[in-house]
């Protein structure tokens, strides 16, 4: 049984930890892709359908967290454009 | 002064005061944890009351929020206005919540983010946490 709730939190978690990358390419892709997964899924009804989401979001969970640690052995030398503030 | 605020928290003011007392009834129920920890932090300080939020929070997180759900420069945002009432469902709160995060670089608990309706509780969480960090 997956609630609401629990779902909240796994956006949460997801988008914490797709925070911490130093890169701003996968940075801003993981909290794009974890909000757009989320809408996507926004109107689901059948409750097995809403368990398998839930199910996989877990595992990609697990994987951010587990790339986080890879990026940040190798963070990148410079900043992206796209960091710096506008002069 | 504890049994005073306890019973003032009952009441809540319609509107937005710079006076000491109505700003402190103006403090929801569901934060009355919080209002303790403030009374025990003022006094020892300045005359400006650190429960309640200041204009400018209010005024930061109102820009958060008109950006993050796109709304158009001439609806009004008052400090009392719900995320739900301005077209915002859960994911756009957790959405918010973490622009919230990352601009006053405060980090918010799973169970205060759930709590958070209206522009003014927003406010005011960031206000505490911004108070309780330099002490951290």
């Amino acid at each position: 049984m997956v609630d609401k709730g629990q779902v909240i939190s796994l956006c949460r978690f997801l988008l914490r930890a797709g925070r911490q990358y130093p890169d701003y390419n996968i940075r801003e892709y993981a909290k794009r892709r974890t909000l757009d997964g989320f809408r996507m899924n926004k109107n689901l009804t059948d409750h097995s359908k809403v368990v398998d989401a839930y199910v996989e979001g877990k595992k990609q969970l697990e994987v951010v967290e587990r790339l986080v640690k890879v990026y940040l052995a190798y963070p990148p030398k410079t900043k992206n454009i796209m960091e710096l503030k506008l002069q | 002064m504890a049994s005073l605020s306890t019973s003032s928290l009952s009441f809540k003011a319609p509107s937005i005061q710079s006076t000491r007392t109505s700003q402190v009834l103006r403090k929801p129920l569901s934060f009355k944890p919080i209002s303790f920890g403030c009374f025990q932090s003022s006094k020892n300080l300045r005359l400006q009351i650190s429960c309640a939020a200041k204009p400018e929070t209010v005024q930061k997180v109102s820009d958060i929020v008109r950006e993050q759900l796109a709304l158009s420069a001439d609806t009004a945002l008052t400090a009392e206005s719900k995320f739900s009432a301005l077209g915002a469902d859960s994911l756009d709160t957790v959405e918010i919540v973490m622009a919230l995060e990352e601009k006053f670089n405060i980090s918010v608990e799973e169970a205060d983010a759930q709590n958070i309706t209206t522009i003014q509780e927003a406010a005011d969480l960031i206000e505490d946490l911004a108070q309780k960090k330099p002490a951290a």
